[in-house]
């Protein structure tokens, strides 16, 4: 996935209207469901059902969306819309970047 | 407090909505992550403002709105769906298949705060109106029972106006009237046709208003011409009440004209037999010969009950319809109750 995640906390807080408390909020329940996320795309595509990958992108194109992390989302709904079109089989690596794109901001957000 | 109802399967995502629903202030939100038990909680709540997100388990936010407002009374709630920033056909199917509006993800709490107060002021609009609607019925209601009091009333002193140019007292029209009711009651009338007939029996000889006191009033036995001036007292009620638009003053009209007619058409002033005769009239014949029968009067002693009751069972088919006989005897105890509860010195109103 091309560029590293960099976390633009005033364009969140902007959305926001400023409140950092829902921000701390926002961070912590995404650190702590990062590997759940994880699990649930990967036992999307080993599904092989094209319904359920277009879901599980969709929400984690949403959760990065919502840390501005553009690239990342875009990437998202590369994945959706080819599942949508019904291919799940050859999107194994965008998955696996999707993947790693999810334990790479949840690994900012707890660096802080 | 604005009940907000929150769907959505991410929990990231709902509790963000929740944050910024209580920032909102009088709010108060409930979370479901599943769309079919928040259709199922909506069975028996009612939200004032739906939040929900379009890509769901099960059910997408589309079907959902649909079945929502396919549920009594949620048509008018309003709906927020959630949709991605890129999906323009989904934003349209929502809006045209229920939602009153959109909000995109990622949320922005400018946007959010303004559409959710937006729908909510909607909301408050919709149950004034309601409430107002609900106010003004009741006192419609209230107007209306007022109106109905008020008639009652009119017809139970035109009634009695009547009854003051006769030897009859104010308690006979009331015991009259009660036990016309218990016959309707052992006829299985229906609860309004029974208030109809209490309400209307007082009316029976309205019509002696309009007879000349040296007839009303002659202590003696009626020559056949006076008596056939005093059989007009039928008629006169029933042109006195007939043109009503009142269901009461109908009633009374249809009891005047009737009450003298007898089961084997010996009766007048026309004559009928049988069910030719309305069934107001039939029940208003028994109720009232049993009540002048029983009562004493400056010309008369007052017959025993038991002498009353042989004389209406004895008038089975001739003077009475049997079946309204029947009906009274059926109600003895109430017949009895009434006679204590309006005696000739004494009158509790109706």
């Amino acid at each position: 996935m091309a560029g590293a995640f960099v976390l633009d906390k005033a364009s969140i807080l902007d959305r926001l209207g400023g409140d950092e408390k829902i921000f701390a909020m926002m961070v912590d329940m995404f650190v702590q469901d990062v590997d759940s996320n994880c699990a649930a795309l990967a036992t999307a595509l080993a599904s092989g059902d094209p319904a359920v990958l277009r879901r599980e992108a969709h929400t984690v194109k949403g959760l990065l969306a919502t840390f501005s992390d553009d690239i990342g989302a875009e990437n998202a709904s590369l994945v959706e819309q080819r599942a949508r079109d019904g291919l799940v089989a050859d999107q194994a690596e965008a998955v696996a970047g999707l993947q790693q794109r999810l334990r790479e901001i949840a690994a900012v957000l707890s660096a802080g | 407090m604005h009940n907000v109802l929150i769907i959505d399967d991410s929990d990231i995502n709902l509790a963000l909505v929740k944050a910024l629903v209580l920032k909102l202030g009088d709010c108060s939100p409930t979370l479901f992550d599943h769309p079919l038990a928040a259709l199922e909680w909506c069975r028996s709540n009612v939200p004032d403002l739906v939040i929900v997100d379009y890509m769901m388990p099960d059910m997408d936010g589309l079907r959902f709105i649909s079945a929502f407002r396919a549920l009594h009374g949620r048509n008018e709630i309003p709906v927020l769906m959630i949709t991605a920033n890129d999906q323009r056909d989904i934003r349209y199917d929502a809006l045209l298949g229920g939602a009153n509006d959109f909000l995109t993800k990622p949320i922005d709490r400018v946007e959010f705060s303004a559409r959710v107060r937006n729908m909510l002021s909607l909301r408050t609009g919709q149950k004034y109106l309601a409430d107002r609607a609900e106010h003004l019925s009741s006192l419609v209601d209230e107007r209306t029972a007022e109106i109905r009091e008020r008639e009652k009333e009119l017809i139970f002193r035109i009634s009695r106006a009547a009854e003051f140019r006769d030897p009859e007292t104010g308690a006979h029209i009331q015991r009259m009237a009660h036990y016309s009711q218990i016959i309707a009651l052992g006829l299985d009338l229906s609860i309004a046709q029974q208030k109809l007939i209490l309400e209307a029996a007082p009316m029976h000889d309205v019509g002696k208003i309009g007879i000349p006191d040296y007839i009303l009033l002659k202590p003696g036995k009626l020559t056949p011409e006076e008596f056939e001036v005093m059989k007009g007292h039928s008629r006169l009620g029933h042109e006195l009440l007939k043109d009503s638009r009142s269901e009461i003053m109908k009633a009374g009209a249809e009891v005047a004209i009737s009450h003298h007619e007898k089961y084997d058409g010996t009766g007048y002033p026309y004559g009928l037999k049988g069910h030719q005769i309305p069934l107001f009239g039939r029940i208003v014949a028994v109720a009232d010969v049993f009540d002048a029968l029983t009562s004493e009067r400056p010309y008369k002693r007052a017959w025993s009950l038991d002498d009353a009751c042989r004389f209406l069972e004895d008038g089975r088919g001739k003077h009475f319809d049997p079946m309204c006989v029947e009906a009274f005897l059926a109600g003895w105890e109430h017949v009895l109750d009434i006679r204590q509860r309006f005696r000739d010195e004494e009158m509790p109103q109706i």
